[in-house]
């Protein structure tokens, strides 16, 4: 009877070594997958206080004498840029006619860059001295806080929070908060829009001023202005609610769009400086003056803006109050 | 299969006649036991009782032994014409539809709002792979989940496209509205289709992986061994049962059946392990590098299309950024593509470069140089392809190996599982015989 069991037992041990051999696993697999699915970090934008102050668009008042273009004064901001050889600037380059990369040069330009362009000629007598950085809207001040850039020059607009981040040049540009629709829309103001969808970047000013009107619309906040413009375009929202400057870019970008009603908001804006460089600011100021006597400002308007139906030319007069 | 011996089917043909209908059913087992002790008590009866145990112990063999082997050879065959082909379709579907949106944001990206024809070429050619794919994953994996996720790539790829054309004829104006409905493009790709992506690739890689646990299952062998010992011990027992009452040392029949189903038991068993080890081959050297390289192929996708889109976005994005970090940190902590970790710290050194020129204010020189920097990307990404082919060649292999490992013993195992249980029959119904 030993025989059968030997062989019975040879065969269970043959098979339990040759079922060792070739086993499968998932192990690669799963490293595979797990990689894969590495999720998009989420980045939080943070809602900011909106505490109330006086002399909002009020700034430093201007040097008695301005110093002359390459000889800025020993030991002045203005002097380190002038010993760095070029002027470091904060722009948009996605506003079409206020800040924007041409493609076809690759260069950033429009409306805000030639302000730069001034500033520069001013420091260097060179209009060309000048290096711009493209910021995203949450990067705007911490730049110039953090010394990345000299000035900001984005379509910051001025307000109470941010005057303690930041000091604000006087208003280079008097922005007004309007209502672009498409051209064959019968409605005439923001009141046509009560209860619907208006659109807007998320998180910003625009949506805050419809919230408060008396027939509020229904906000919808895009991650940027332009977004809207897509959406409106493919139908899916029926009018879009911000800076006039911004809607003048997108009726360049598209001319079956109409602006209407009456502004709903003043939108100062204001060019941004470290509060530690006070110098450099009265310099700006002074330098804005002059731009705003001698007409080169309704120039520069004009070559970027003053060809679009609508455009709005409004330079408030410059306010100090230090 | 064995020709029934005319008086046991009498006496049995009694026994099944003569239970009533209100006979219980134990006593009809005391009547088949009362057969059985009546068989025991004489030569002749043990004799007819081994030769029903044996016959019966060597069809439990065959059934078992052609059960286990169909099992192997069909999740041989099903990874081999079926769900491997598919999974590589799914790679595919990922691989090119993550290329077509970093193809199209590079291309798009580049000076004077003219894309380079090269770029137009390699993106409608991932649309094409990416369509035929999802053709072919028709007959992919059949449940609900994976239906609704090829669906929503089938529905989305219009739109993706459309988005692309919009894009292109906006960057075309000059209009940074381009940049916006790449973006959505972009957003629609990553947060839906993407995914979608990764779970028929998933559905299908596990599909696969079902077919390597059953075509690689020990249980299969054990069950084989086991098969193998039901039919042997009895054989064994009559052969010594028979030299014991006869003066002959061999029943010849009895012999030659044991001696053919240890023959096709080794046979099978070689068989099956070989078949094992070959696919769990095809596996390490096939379809495990096949699914890592594909991965780190849809990574570097990413973060390719990534870095373009922060171009695209000129400044004004903070989420793409965030993004190529996650995958750059994915891609150098995870062995992913073992062979490319200096090609991939070449790619990240100039993607760097890229970033630097930006946050310098250099974004044009960025945006000049961006073609330089996807070239690498797209090289390192063809020597992928290059490596996923070979991979994919060396399963074909190893698959088609594990397939041959059990050729013929489909026919082998019910044919000596016949012969057997004819041959034993016949050596001990010549025993039987003698006592007529």
């Amino acid at each position: 009877m030993n025989r059968p069991i030997r062989i019975l037992l040879g065969l269970a041990l043959a098979a339990a070594a040759l079922a060792g051999c070739g086993t499968s696993s998932d192990h690669q697999l799963r490293l595979a997958m797990s990689a894969l699915e590495t999720p998009t970090p989420t980045v939080h934008s943070s809602a900011t206080p909106s505490p109330k102050c006086k002399h909002l668009t009020a700034s430093l008042r201007p040097p008695a004498t301005m110093p002359t273009a390459g000889a800025m004064p020993a030991g002045s901001f203005m002097r380190r840029i002038q010993d760095r050889g070029y002027l470091i600037a904060g722009v948009n380059a996605g506003a079409y006619k206020f800040g924007y990369l041409n493609p076809a040069t690759g260069q950033i330009e429009g409306f805000e860059i030639d302000l730069v362009r001034e500033l520069a000629r001013a420091i260097f007598n060179d209009p060309n001295r000048y290096r711009l950085v493209a910021l995203s809207v949450p990067q705007r001040l911490p730049a110039a806080q953090h010394d990345r850039v000299d000035i900001v020059v984005d379509t910051v607009t001025i307000n109470c929070y941010r005057k303690t981040q930041v000091d604000f040049s006087t208003v280079y540009y008097g922005a007004q908060q309007r209502v672009l629709v498409p051209s064959n829309s019968k409605a005439t103001s923001i009141a046509a829009f009560a209860g619907r969808r208006v659109c807007a970047s998320a998180q910003s000013a625009p949506i805050d001023v419809m919230e408060a009107l008396p027939r509020p619309p229904k906000p919808l906040g895009l991650p940027q202005a332009i977004d809207c413009l897509v959406y409106m375009q493919e139908g899916r929202v029926p009018a879009i609610s911000t800076d006039d400057s911004i809607l003048l870019g997108f009726k360049a970008q598209d001319p079956n769009t109409k602006i209407i009603g009456a502004s709903l908001a003043p939108v100062p804006y204001g060019m941004a400086i470290n509060q530690a460089h006070p110098e450099f600011v009265r310099f700006v100021n002074g330098v804005l003056a002059k731009l705003r006597a001698d007409g080169t400002w309704r120039a520069l308007y004009d070559k970027w803006l003053g060809g679009i139906p609508g455009s709005n030319p409004v330079l408030p007069a410059a306010q100090y109050d230090g | 299969m064995w020709i029934p011996d005319p008086e046991v089917s009498v006496e049995g043909a009694g026994i099944a006649a003569a239970p009533g209908p209100a006979r219980s059913r134990s006593a009809r087992a005391g009547l088949a036991l009362g057969w059985v002790r009546a068989r025991l008590a004489t030569t002749p009866g043990r004799l007819v009782l081994t030769s029903i145990i044996v016959v019966v112990g060597v069809a439990v063999f065959g059934i078992i032994a052609t059960g286990a082997e169909q099992s192997r050879e069909r999740a041989v065959r099903a990874a081999r014409v079926d769900t491997e082909p598919l999974l590589v379709h799914a790679a595919q579907l990922y691989t090119a539809l993550s290329d077509a949106n970093a193809t199209v944001a590079t291309g798009l990206l580049g000076l004077g709002g003219v894309e380079p024809p090269a770029a137009r070429a390699r993106y409608f050619h991932d649309l094409r792979v990416a369509t035929d794919a999802l053709t072919a994953l028709a007959r992919g994996a059949d449940t609900a989940a994976a239906r609704a996720a090829r669906g929503t790539i089938a529905d989305q790829l219009p739109v993706y496209a459309a988005d692309v054309e919009a894009a292109r004829a906006n960057n075309r104006q000059r209009f940074p509205i381009g940049a916006a409905y790449l973006r959505q493009a972009a957003a629609l790709m990553t947060a839906s289709m993407l995914p979608a992506a990764e779970h028929v690739y998933a559905a299908e890689a596990f599909r696969l992986g079902d077919n390597y646990r059953s075509g690689t299952s020990s249980t299969t062998l054990v069950a084989l061994a086991v098969a193998v010992a039901v039919a042997l011990v009895p054989l064994l027992f009559a052969q010594r049962y028979l030299t014991r009452i006869s003066h002959r040392i061999f029943n010849l029949p009895v012999l030659i059946a044991t001696v053919a189903l240890i023959g096709v038991s080794v046979w099978a068993l070689v068989g099956m392990t070989g078949e094992q080890n070959a696919l769990a081959t095809a596996q390490r050297n096939g379809s495990d590098p096949l699914e890592a390289l594909s991965a780190a192929n849809v990574l570097l996708s990413r973060a390719q299309g990534d870095l373009s889109l922060t171009l695209v976005n000129r400044g004004n994005d903070t989420t793409d950024p965030a993004d190529f970090a996650a995958v750059k940190r994915v891609l150098t902590s995870t062995h992913l593509a073992p062979g490319f970790t200096s090609d991939l710290a070449s790619y990240w050194a100039a993607a760097a470069r890229l970033q630097r020129l930006q946050d310098n204010g250099q974004l044009g020189v960025a945006i000049d140089q961006a073609p330089g920097v996807a070239a690498i990307s797209q090289r390192l990404s063809g020597q992928l392809g290059d490596q996923i082919a070979a991979a994919q060649a060396r399963f074909a292999q190893s698959a088609s190996d594990a397939a041959s490992s059990l050729s013929g013993l489909w026919l082998a195992i019910p044919l000596v599982t016949v012969l057997a249980a004819a041959l034993a029959f016949l050596g001990l119904r010549i025993r039987i015989n003698e006592y007529r």
